[in-house]
This record gives C-alpha cells, sequence and structure tokens, in this order.
C-alpha cells in the first residue's frame, strides 16, 4: 500500500515540475507583463539558478560520498599492507 | 553499433543542432534568440529528470505482489535450509 502511494507521490511530482517548469521558460516570455499569469511565476532568472544550483549540489554529495569510500578503503588497504608485512 | 555509440550519436546531432541556434547561424525572431533559446538545455535537463522520476514512480505504482511465488519461494528456501542442516552447515 505504501510503496503504491510513494510511487504515485513520484508520478504527481516529475508531472508537476514538468509542467511547472515548461510554462515558466517557455511560455511565460511570450505572456504580457501585466498579465495575472505572471504572479504565478518568481523572475526567469530563478528558472536557470535552481537548477544549477541543484548540479552543484548533486555532484558535491556524490564527491564527498565517493572520497569518503575511497580513503577508507585505501586506509584499510594500507592497513593490511602494514599487517603483512609485520608478520612476514 | 552499440547503444552508448547510438546515444551519443544522436546526442552530438542534437548538440550541433542547438549551437547553430545559439550562435546565430539559424536566424530566428529576436525574442526567441534572447529569451528561448539559452534556455532550452535547462529545459531539456529538468525534463529528462521529470521523465526519469515518472517512469521509476510508474513502476513502482505498478509493480504487483505475486503471493503464489512467494510461497513457493518461502517453502524452496525451508527445504534447503532443512538440507543443508542435515550435512552440517550452520544456517541462521
Amino acid at each position: 500500500m505504501l510503496d503504491r502511494l510513494v510511487g504515485l507521490a513520484m508520478l504527481i511530482v516529475a508531472t508537476t515540475v514538468f509542467s511547472y517548469y515548461t510554462i515558466w521558460t517557455l511560455l511565460m516570455p511570450f505572456v504580457d507583463e501585466d498579465h495575472f499569469l505572471q504572479s504565478l511565476f518568481p523572475p526567469r532568472v530563478w528558472a536557470i539558478r535552481i537548477p544549477v544550483i541543484l548540479i552543484l549540489l548533486a555532484s558535491a554529495v556524490v564527491g564527498s560520498f565517493l572520497s569518503v569510500v575511497m580513503i577508507r578503503s585505501n586506509r584499510k588497504k594500507a592497513l593490511k599492507a602494514k599487517q603483512g608485512k609485520k608478520a612476514s | 553499433m552499440t547503444r552508448a555509440q547510438q546515444t551519443i550519436s544522436v546526442f552530438v546531432l542534437l548538440t550541433s543542432l542547438y549551437a547553430a541556434f545559439f550562435l546565430g547561424v539559424v536566424p530566428t525572431s529576436p525574442k526567441i534568440q534572447d529569451d528561448i533559446v539559452p534556455v532550452l538545455p535547462f529545459w531539456a535537463l529538468v525534463s529528462f529528470g521529470a521523465y526519469l522520476l515518472f517512469k521509476l514512480g510508474y513502476g513502482v505504482f505498478t509493480f504487483n505482489d505475486v503471493p503464489e511465488a512467494h510461497k513457493e519461494l518461502m517453502a524452496e528456501i525451508e527445504q534447503a535450509r532443512t538440507e543443508l542442516r542435515a550435512k552440517g552447515v550452520s544456517v541462521d
């Protein structure tokens, strides 16, 4: 039951994000400045800033996770090599 | 032709088409050139992300339980457990 809800939520979020962003970037330039619709959307600079910020955030998270895993694995390898040297 | 080569060639084709519009080689109205063309890569990226999320959500939404296969699998696991236990392997 819960997983169906999660799936449905993902579907709704995906459609909403797509429609809002498409209208914002491709439709709003052709709408007059004093139309009511303009009040539903922030200034269009944010249509560029928000994806860029999200991309930078995502790469920072992925990069840090990767580096932590690599450092940990290198430390383990160095430890094992040292133990091997001591034993031999 | 591998799938990677196919994807890359389609990507290069679309990129060169976009570059033609971006650099002004193809003339368009000033409004489109200033407001729409620079935004297109970001729109494509966001739409791609939304498409992937949609596909994921749809898969999760339509994933059905299979109670018979579940029962069968549990019985097989139990059978394997007893056989291994008889041979002296420590299970769970």
